[in-house]
């Protein structure tokens, strides 16, 4: 049934596509009246709505499936033309099903996590505004509708980082009191929101710059009427504006999605509740920039056919993407908080994201790299959601931030566990069964056989980034789940507080996470070669991106059995990066044959970069120094030595001016007729010896 | 529609004598919903002749003079909805306010004259008796001046004549000066004698340059007025009198001396009347008068007019981040507003002139908000250094939330008006920049971006100041302020998300006659 509708009703449809955004918004506005009547009906509404939002978006699978297009459009600002629509490609619906369900899981978690709340209300309606706006950019026709959506979840980001806005000491992120470059490296929840915020919006002015570039040679903002007729890109690139116009758009998806230079707000905008970082800063939002990137990706590679080549701006891509991939995991090896460590891996995970779709850029065979990037993006989705929410229930759990608060778990939550275990293997990219290994094996694949200048170098460091991903979640795990409990523990056990399960509402929603990674990362080689069978499709429909992969894999003699369609260097890459990360973070963290502080400590080689990796390569510190302290003081200057004296002066001064005409005028004004009568005579004198002259 | 405007412009003024009447026989109250009830009628009746498209009224006036006209057309309908609608809003708004700060007057004026006399025997029910005559009296006289002053600015933007300007220009001026003289804080005697004297020479000036260009044409007519007809160098110091001029109301870098003091310090619904209708009315003589009557010059002058906003936009919003009094920080805030609008102006682009007045509708909407959340804040907590704030939000949630999507406003952050206007403002200037190949262009579009970076962070700091983070001990009793402040907020908030979501409601007016301006 649901099949029939998507697949041969287009009216259908398009209403679905409109639904899957709009139903949310809807339930945005209800809430709050729902909040009059009773406070747990928000709960059902909001879960309500986050299914029914996901179910129209599953309605439209088929249609994916199908390679089938669905764009609809309604007018707008008609004053300038503009139209609004909705564009529901297999890439957006693809994308659309991924947000869709993991938001339902992530709103089901919260109704447990969330649970007596006193601002629940807020939190469900930030909740679905962010969904709302989520769905939007991803289902948008045209840039100035996604802008929408992507400044609506800037908002929203916002709005829930600073969620406990009373600033409470529990809320806060970082260790209080520590300093690196004289920069306090501790914030509370409205200082981060106000980071993140302003940080994201330094990406969205460059994404608005492009925008408007574009638009001002196009005339439209609508992605297929760009694809269609490119003669905008003719004119740009005549000038040399079309690869800065490129740079400021993935400028936006810098910002929104945590790279480099931009990557230091998410690591405070942990102080949000966990589902949001769940949601917003892990599985969906910082996905973002990654999708914005898939979508521009193919039409700018497509300008080839017309004879421009793009290179500059796919290098640039696959190098932010490349560096934010190892700056992050560098730090994730030494943060002492849970959660930053699950955000600097975020951030390094996006930048493998990043890496592909750039690569895919530079290589023959655009595909491969864009299906592995979007797979990565698929299943970093799911293990990383999990590992969010189970990070979440440790809290909870816990009460701490802290991983030297917890250890030795693994006897009383024996669910949250397993199946952090199982994302957490994911996330490693443990071989032949999870979701993780088949897309970063793929990642590295398309990376090694694109026969670009830069591939062996960004291969590297892809390959010491996974070495490092496999070793710091190991330590999380061993740090959170082995060894003997910490004094914290202790001394809540002490007081009465059982250690126990995290409740059913929670661990549910993680475990079908972690059990669909598994799930799915046994069928992973088949699930990506549909995927990649999709994306041919699609390029090639959509954008005349043609691809001769098939026959380039039929002159290469490679495994045999169900390997084929591997590349044997990737696939040993991939093997020894888990074995040797894996290996290093048993020894230190599982097995605990060394202890790791000690080692640190024992030379001075070891504590430095500890050190580096710890203060984040002080980029925090400069970026603080430079765009707010400095700022800041420039500003007083101005304001002590400029607006207080010289401009206000103006006020004083012509007060001034005023009373001493006044008196000077008075003192004319004597009343003494004997000198009005000199005065007279003088002047007579004066008159008369100018006409005698 | 005959006579629409004429009413909607003149009724005020005539029945200003009733308000003050009803406020001293019965009271706030029957002043408060007379003026409130009389704006709405001619609000309501201007809504016909703006949906018709260009509509014109003619009355004879002098020979001298010429005629003596009203002129609702693409430019001048937006102005005049945001100066109806923020007039008619903030009259409720005023009730509260007015009350409060009257009474608080009254008690100085009391401890004042005790002090005097030295004895202290005046028993309370004598005054409370004085209070209430007090009150009544001056309620009266404030909704009085509050009538004159939305029909000075109302007539301002649709004069069709450059003496029927003139004089309503400084028409506004006047119960302006009163109002603050009389209701304002601190030294507001010598704040609103500031206020007067600065817009004054303002005013002058412009008048210098009307004068100009009328003796050289031989009319003041809009209509009749020709750049061809006028000798070359006046030309050119009429242009640059008239720009001085509004650039002294429009409070452009420089020319910003008088408003710090003024909006911080005059009552509060006065600030919002101030702050976002009428400093714009600037921006509204610099098209009418610059971009539509002088072409020529304002060719020569875009790059020029497109500088210094740049110049006010950065200077005021580095300011404003200096501030810890909320009103300044908002005062400052409308100069690095003005400064967007001049920006937009100096674009040279159908859209950048359309964004710029896109801006100053939602700022109007947007600063109107901040300026009702200040008083509100005032009126509840009884102070405006935001070191003494915090925390609020849990407090006064309507005022909070309204607050935010005034913020967003102010920000340009979609889905509010704001966004409309920026985008639009800045497609403007770099198609423009893009059109002539130039350089400094691109790097002022490039810098303007920058400066909403600047705005957003002055602007979310001073909500973390305000509403979030730990609540001062002293102010855990606080109250959500009353309906009489909380509804004309929701109504603006309401209004700013419309108007951000489906912008041709103003667009509709805007972009055909930006176009036909500018000559595309």
């Amino acid at each position: 049934m649901a099949l029939e509708i998507a697949g041969l009703d287009l009216g259908t449809g398009a209403l679905n596509g409109w639904a899957i955004w709009i139903l949310p918004f809807v339930a945005a506005l209800i809430v709050p009246g729902v909040a009059k009547f009773s406070s747990r009906g928000t709960s059902a509404v909001a879960v309500a709505f986050a299914l029914m939002s996901a179910i129209s978006a599953v309605m439209l699978l088929p249609s994916a499936l199908e390679g089938n297009e669905i764009h609809d459009q309604i007018p707008w600002i008609s004053s300038i033309g503009l139209k609004a629509g909705v564009l529901a490609d297999p890439l957006a619906i693809m994308m659309a099903n991924v947000v869709g369900w993991i938001s339902f899981l992530i709103m089901v978690y919260s109704t447990g996590y969330m649970k007596g709340d006193k601002s629940i209300t807020r939190f469900w309606f930030w909740m679905l505004f962010f969904i709302g706006s989520m769905q939007l950019i991803v289902l948008s026709d045209n840039f100035l509708q996604l802008f929408f959506g992507w400044e609506g979840v800037g908002l929203a980001s916002y709005a829930l980082i600073s969620f406990w806005y009373q600033d409470k000491k529990k809320d806060h992120v970082g260790t209080e009191g520590y300093t690196a470059l004289g920069v306090l490296q501790y914030y509370s929840p409205t200082h981060a929101g106000m980071k993140a915020f302003i940080m994201t919006k330094v990406g969205d002015i460059m994404m608005l710059a492009g925008m408007l570039l574009i638009f001002a040679f196009a005339g439209t903002f609508g992605f297929r009427e760009l694809t269609h007729d490119t003669a905008w890109a003719t004119a740009m690139s005549a000038q040399g504006l079309l690869v800065p116009a490129a740079v400021l758009l993935f400028g936006g998806a810098i910002g929104k999605s945590a790279q480099f230079p931009l990557n230091e707000w998410l690591l405070e905008a942990m102080t949000g509740p966990t589902a949001v970082s769940a949601l917003i800063h892990a599985a969906t939002m910082v996905k973002a920039g990654v999708f914005l990137v898939a979508r521009l990706g193919p039409l700018f590679f497509a300008l080839a056919a017309v004879g421009i080549a793009m290179d500059q701006f796919f290098e640039i891509i696959a190098w932010v993407g490349a560096i934010t991939a190892l700056l992050l995991a560098t730090q994730g090896m030494v943060s002492p908080e849970i959660k930053k460590v699950l955000a600097y891996s975020t951030g390094s995970q996006i930048g493998y994201m990043m890496m592909a779709l750039g690569i895919a850029g530079l290589s023959q065979q655009f595909v491969d790299g864009y299906t592995a990037g979007f797979f990565h993006l698929i299943s970093h989705a799911m293990f990383k959601a999990s590992l969010f929410m189970a990070a979440g229930s440790l809290l909870h759990i816990v009460g701490s931030r802290f991983m030297t608060d917890m250890g030795g778990l693994r006897k009383h939550m024996r669910k949250t566990y397993a199946f952090m275990w199982a994302a957490g293997l994911a996330l490693m990219g443990a071989p032949f069964i999870t979701t993780g290994f088949w897309s970063k094996d793929a990642i590295f694949a398309a990376v090694y056989e694109s026969g670009n200048t830069w591939a062996i170098p960004i291969f590297t460091i892809a390959l010491i980034t996974a070495i490092i991903t496999a070793f710091y979640t190991t330590r999380m795990i061993g740090m959170v789940f082995f060894g003997n409990k910490s004094k914290h523990i202790e001394k809540m056990e002490k007081e009465g507080h059982h250690i126990h399960e995290a409740p059913k509402s929670m661990w549910v929603p993680y475990g079908i996470l972690a059990v669909l990674t598994i799930g799915i990362g046994i069928i992973g080689l088949s699930a990506e070669e549909g995927i990649h069978e999709l994306f041919t499709e699609y390029l090639s429909n959509t954008f005349g991106i043609s691809t001769e992969h098939e026959v380039a894999m039929e002159s290469e003699p490679i495994l045999g059995g169900f390997l084929s369609g591997i590349n044997p260097i990737a696939l040993m890459a991939s093997l020894i990066a888990f074995a040797v990360g894996f290996g290093l973070g048993y020894i230190f963290y599982i097995g605990r044959f060394v202890d790791p502080v000690k080692f640190v400590n024992s030379n001075l080689f070891f504590y430095a970069i500890h050190k580096f990796f710890l203060n984040r390569w002080y980029l925090n510190s400069l970026i603080y120094w430079s765009f707010v302290t400095a700022p800041l003081f420039f500003a007083r200057g101005i304001w002590r030595y400029f607006e207080s004296t010289v401009i206000d002066g103006m006020n004083k001064g012509s007060e001034k001016a005023v009373g001493w005409s006044a008196k000077v005028i008075q003192g004319t004004q004597t009343g003494i007729s004997q000198s009005y009568l000199y005065v007279f005579g003088a002047g007579i004198l004066f008159v008369v010896l100018l006409l005698l002259i | 529609m005959e006579y629409v405007l004429l009413q909607a412009v003149f009724l005020p003024l005539l029945l200003s004598p009733v308000a003050y009447y009803l406020g001293r026989k019965s009271g706030p109250n029957a002043a408060t919903w007379f003026t409130f009830g009389l704006l709405l009628y001619c609000t309501t009746i201007m809504i016909a002749p703006v949906l018709s498209g260009t509509y014109e009224e003619h009355y004879p006036w002098t020979k001298m003079f010429g005629e003596f006209g009203f002129l609702l057309d693409g430019l001048a309908s937006p102005f005049a909805i945001i100066i109806y609608v923020l007039s008619t809003v903030l009259a409720i708004y005023s009730k509260p306010y007015m009350v409060a700060k009257i009474t608080e007057q009254f008690e100085e004026k009391m401890h004042h004259q005790k002090q005097l006399v030295g004895d202290g025997q005046s028993t309370a029910i004598i005054e409370s008796s004085a209070l209430k005559g007090y009150l009544n009296n001056q309620i009266g006289i404030y909704f009085a001046l509050y009538l004159v002053f939305a029909m000075g600015m109302l007539g301002t933007v649709l004069a069709t004549n450059l003496i029927e300007f003139y004089v309503f220009f400084e028409v506004m001026l006047i119960p302006g000066f009163f109002l603050i003289a009389f209701y304002g804080y601190g030294a507001r005697r010598r704040i609103a004698l500031l206020f007067f004297f600065w817009t004054h020479v303002g005013a002058v000036v412009l008048l210098l340059g009307f004068l100009a260009i009328g003796l050289s044409t031989g009319s003041f007519n809009f209509a009749e007025i020709r750049e061809e007809r006028i000798p070359p160098d006046i030309l050119a110091f009429a242009a640059v009198a008239i720009i001085i001029g509004l650039g002294v109301k429009l409070a452009a870098f420089i020319f910003h001396i008088w408003l710090p003091y003024a909006h911080a310090e005059a009552p509060t619904p006065i600030s919002a009347l101030l702050s976002p209708a009428m400093i714009g009315i600037g921006a509204y003589g610099i098209i009418r008068l610059i971009v539509q009557l002088l072409p020529g010059q304002y060719e020569h002058f875009s790059l020029f007019l497109n500088l210094w906003g740049l110049a006010t936009m950065l200077y005021g919003g580095a300011m404003a981040l200096m501030q810890d009094d909320i009103k300044r920080l908002f005062a400052y805030s409308s100069i690095s507003q003005m400064g967007y609008l001049l920006f937009g102006i100096g674009s040279a682009s159908a859209l950048g002139l359309a964004g710029s007045e896109m801006m100053y509708v939602s700022h109007g909407l947007g600063k109107g908000l901040l300026f009702m959340m200040a008083g509100a804040v005032i009126l509840q907590v009884g102070t405006r250094s935001m070191t003494k704030l915090g925390g609020l939000a849990g407090k006064m949630p309507i005022t909070a939330v309204c607050a935010m999507i005034g913020a967003l406003t102010i920000m340009g952050i979609p889905p509010t008006s704001g966004f409309m206007g920026e985008w639009t403002l800045f497609y403007g200037a770099l198609q423009t920049a893009i059109q002539e190949g130039s350089t400094i262009r691109m790097v002022t579009f490039g810098l303007g971006l920058v400066s909403t970076v600047i705005t957003m962070s002055y602007i979310l700091w001073m909500m973390k100041r305000v509403f979030f983070g730990k609540l001062p001990e002293n102010l855990s009793n606080t109250k959500e302020a009353s309906w009489y402040i909380t509804a004309p907020m929701m109504v603006l908030a309401g209004f700013t998300i419309v108007v951000g979501i489906y912008p041709d409601i103003f667009f509709n007016q805007i972009i055909p006659f930006m176009k036909g301006v500018v000559g595309v």
